[in-house]
């Protein structure tokens, strides 16, 4: 029945490929001819998926008619509806059937919320990993293979089998499977009551081999896991100077599992308590109804400006600015008028992924952004209370 | 906007309060007090706040036109949003309203002024009187403006000495109305103290309690026990809590012509205040089986929301705030897609007003700023049954019913535990003896003496 989308998971394949061949191509600096072609290319992309997603997947369908938006309406990607990600809760937003949903991956909301089921089967893994792979390649490892093998790992989720519904620990593992680093020290933990801890011994294990080895270290793990391991650190009075080349991964998000710090603070202290500095931290934007992600700047690399000009852009001290993969968009919307708004304007994150082959292309998420040309710059999270969710009422109710 | 430097609330923001500061400041308010205010006939005090608060319900008093030129910005409100909610609560403070909250509260007009006896007091040949406190502090909320200038009225009925700390931000219209007392009577401007900080600060509230003989406080439930806690013992706390509100109509009251006039007195108490107090209505609860439906209600009211927009915008908002209302349409709108019994209207190109109906009567907290929900039910007991997550912290109950059956109504609602209830369309405008969530609004500020004969 869905005979189609493996075809097309096929072609986007392929289209990865080559943008990771030919990166210059792709990048937002290139000529006005080859942005035009780049962007007649995305757009015949989007508008053959949402056809296709418009025939196999019931829930998305019903949305997009209750907006009165058909495929045969639709002749440019950004009027292709976008489904709040909320949908992903209530409803099965899948194209895949049942009998076929081989793995489920949950948001990770605030405890008592229902999270969001995003369901993959072998396939959609296959195309989530290569698009994965590719630009997190192109913003934490863009070295030479050969010095890829130089690099330990020290990653701060959990391994699979503790976490199998978790996308970003997916992600990590198939990172660390792909990149050939067996050796990686997963320190995550999952404990009694499901939240995320470390092991510290190891974490401390593998911090004082990559100081003894000489060899740079990337540290990939979310900003709560960071905070764990940076007030570890501080209670034993550590601090390391890990060797140069040395890098983070950080992303998003505290959902009440650590203090929460402002994002300068928190690269302070691992500049502070890893000398790692702020040119190799680089910021991850990702949500688990998605398979592509967003990166905010190269580790490693000169700032690299929104502008198109040829003179590199000193980087103001604190904005990063988040770029998805060629094969995925991402527009600030207005919080009133739902259009797209102007440039240094604030709105809602709204992302047309292809990679998301299987389930919804695109999607209305409820993060805000200021729009920075075509990259954004991250504000935080509409907070939502969950609708009929009584039990939280007594702590959600407005002050008089 | 230029007003004297009366007020702490006056510095420029960068100014640094200190306890040395906030200690200073109270002592001062105390020998003014002993000076200017003690020995003042209430009768005055009666005819100055009546006075001041017809001032501020012409066009051309010079605070009011600050407050609607200047208000917009600095509360996010529109100027007709503002205008409406100050006269709504102006029009309340009169000679005559507050002299029956006296005889409400204490028993008799003059009973601030000396010993007085009731009727019944004179039979068990009894006087008493009652005083204020020396030192009255307010701790105010940020959403809207009443309670804090509620606060102030009733302070200087008690003769307090008062110092009233407003939240981070939201101290333009309590100092607007700080500064029309200062001006109206000096003598008493100098009893009055008003500083903004955003709340938590040890230093500046301990010093600040200590003073206190009397510290009322509006706030959420952490906030009022964190007070409490930091109190001295001797000291008074009057605290309000985090309480919501919701409106009833009955079948009976949507007969005839009558619909479209429940229909707009719904949508006032929607568009007053934004919906922000705890007074505003966060469902409407619709009995079925009148002669216009519940979801028709709810289409009827989208479309009053829509003309009282033309009339009455709803102001910008902050971002977080209106991605929180863009987030909850879209979820309702996916519902929408799917379920018949899901309704969506919301006015296009804007965040400005929605109407949610739904079939599920449990009831639903609202995200506010016009965005309100329609549940239908069978009766008022299926309404107060799917209401059961907030009974105990439900304020108003806005009512709709034929005459005929209000009081029986009523009764169920006040033993159910709401503490108030009242018209449609007034949910948002208590009058000034209205029992603030149950209690003796002046009662619970005041000391007795009794004198037996």
């Amino acid at each position: 029945m869905t005979s189609d989308l493996p075809l097309f998971a096929a072609r986007l394949r392929e289209f990865i490929s080559i943008c990771e061949s030919e990166p210059e191509c792709f990048a937002p600096g290139a000529e006005p001819a080859l942005r035009e072609h780049n962007d007649a290319e995305f757009n015949g992309f989007a508008l053959v998926l949402f056809a296709r997603q418009f025939e196999h997947n019931s829930p998305y369908r019903k949305f997009c008619e209750s907006r009165l938006v058909l495929p045969d309406t639709v002749s440019h990607w950004t009027q292709i509806p976008a489904l709040p990600v909320a949908a992903f809760k209530e409803f099965e937003v899948s194209c895949l059937p049942r009998a076929e949903r081989t793995r489920v991956f949950y948001s990770s909301g605030t405890t008592g919320q229902q999270p969001s089921r995003h369901f993959h089967h072998a396939e959609s893994l296959a195309l989530y990993e290569t698009s994965l792979l590719a630009w997190f390649r192109a913003h934490l490892l863009r070295q030479p293979a050969s010095e890829i093998s130089n690099f330990d790992w020290l990653i701060l989720t959990p391994p699979t089998a503790q976490a199998l519904n978790s996308s970003l620990v997916h992600m990590l593992e198939s990172i660390r499977r792909q990149l050939a680093a067996p050796a990686a020290a997963v320190v995550g933990r999952v404990a009694g009551d499901s939240q995320w801890t470390l092991d510290f011994e190891r974490a401390l294990t593998a911090l004082h081999a990559a100081v003894e080895s000489e060899r740079p270290l990337i540290i990939p793990g979310t900003a709560f896991s960071f905070v764990h391991l940076l007030d570890f650190l501080a209670e034993k009075n550590l601090r390391f100077s890990l060797p140069p080349g040395s890098r983070v991964m950080e992303t998003g998000g505290y959902k009440n599992r650590s203090r929460t710090l402002p994002k300068t603070d928190l690269h302070a202290l691992i500049t502070q308590r890893l000398g790692i500095p702020p040119s190799h931290i680089v910021c991850e934007y990702g949500m688990s109804e998605l398979s592509s992600q967003a990166y905010d700047r190269v580790a490693g690399d000169e700032w690299r400006g929104t502008n198109s000009g040829s003179v590199p852009v000193p980087p103001p001290p604190v904005t990063r600015h988040f770029r998805f993969p060629p094969w995925a968009r991402a527009r600030i919307v207005s919080l009133e008028t739902g259009r797209e708004v102007a440039d240094g304007q604030t709105g809602l994150v709204r992302v047309v992924d292809l990679a998301n082959v299987f389930s919804v292309l695109a999607l209305q998420t409820e993060d805000l952004a200021i729009r920075r040309g075509e990259a954004f710059e991250l504000v935080g999270r509409a907070e939502l209370a969950e609708p009929r969710g009584c039990s939280l009422l007594a702590a959600e109710i407005a002050a008089p | 906007m230029n007003l004297p430097h009366y007020f702490i609330a006056d510095l420029p923001p960068e100014a640094v309060l200190s306890a040395a500061m906030i200690t200073e400041a109270c002592q001062t308010l105390k020998r003014n007090r002993e000076k200017y205010l003690v020995s003042r006939p209430t009768q005055s005090l009666i005819e100055l706040l009546g006075g001041l608060a017809a001032a501020w319900r012409q066009p051309e008093f010079s605070f009011r036109r600050l407050a609607l030129e200047h208000g917009p910005a600095a509360t996010g409100f529109s100027r007709a949003t503002l205008a409406k909610g100050l006269d709504g609560f102006f029009a309340q403070i009169t000679p005559q309203n507050l002299h029956a909250l006296l005889v409400q509260e204490l028993g008799h007009a003059r009973r601030l002024d000396g010993l007085v006896s009731t009727g019944p007091e004179e039979i068990s040949c009894r006087a008493a009187t009652a005083f204020g406190p020396d030192m009255l502090v307010h701790i105010a909320a940020g959403n809207l403006p009443n309670p804090a200038l509620t606060s102030l009225v009733l302070g200087v009925l008690t003769r307090s000495a008062q110092f009233v700390k407003c939240a981070s931000g939201a101290s333009f219209l309590p100092r607007l109305f700080a500064h029309s007392l200062y001006e109206a009577d000096p003598k008493l401007g100098a009893c009055l103290e008003l500083a903004e900080w955003r709340g938590g600060d040890v230093a500046l509230e301990t010093a600040l309690f200590a003073e206190a003989d009397c510290v009322t406080a509006t706030g959420d439930d952490e906030t009022l026990a964190a007070i409490r806690a930091r109190l001295p013992a001797q000291t008074r706390f009057v605290g309000y809590g985090r309480r919501v509100s919701f409106g009833f109509v009955a079948r009976g009251a949507l007969s005839g012509t009558n619909p479209k006039k429940i229909v707009s007195l719904a949508a006032a108490d929607v568009v007053a205040w934004n919906q922000l107090g705890c007074l505003s209505p966060h469902v409407f609860y619709v009995e079925a089986g009148g002669s216009v439906s519940p979801v028709d209600f709810a289409a009827l009211l989208a479309d009053e929301l829509a003309g009282c927009e033309a009339a009455e915008p709803r102001g910008e908002l902050p971002p977080g705030t209106a991605a929180r209302i863009a987030a909850l349409r879209d979820i309702y709108e996916v519902r929408a897609a799917h379920l018949p019994d899901t309704r969506v209207w919301k006015s296009s190109n804007s965040t400005a007003w929605t109407v949610v109906f739904e079939t599920d009567p449990r009831f639903q907290l609202s995200c506010l700023n016009r965005f309100i929900h329609i549940k239908p039910v069978a009766h008022l007991t299926e309404a107060l049954q799917a209401a059961d997550a907030v009974q105990g912290q439900v304020s108003t109950v806005g009512l709709a019913a034929p005459e005929h059956e209000q009081r029986e109504l009523a009764r169920q609602l006040a033993r159910w535990g709401a503490t108030r209830v009242c018209p449609l369309g007034r949910m948002q405008h208590p009058p000034l003896t209205w029992r603030h969530d149950g209690r003796p609004p002046l009662g619970d500020l005041v000391r007795w003496s009794d004198l037996e004969f």
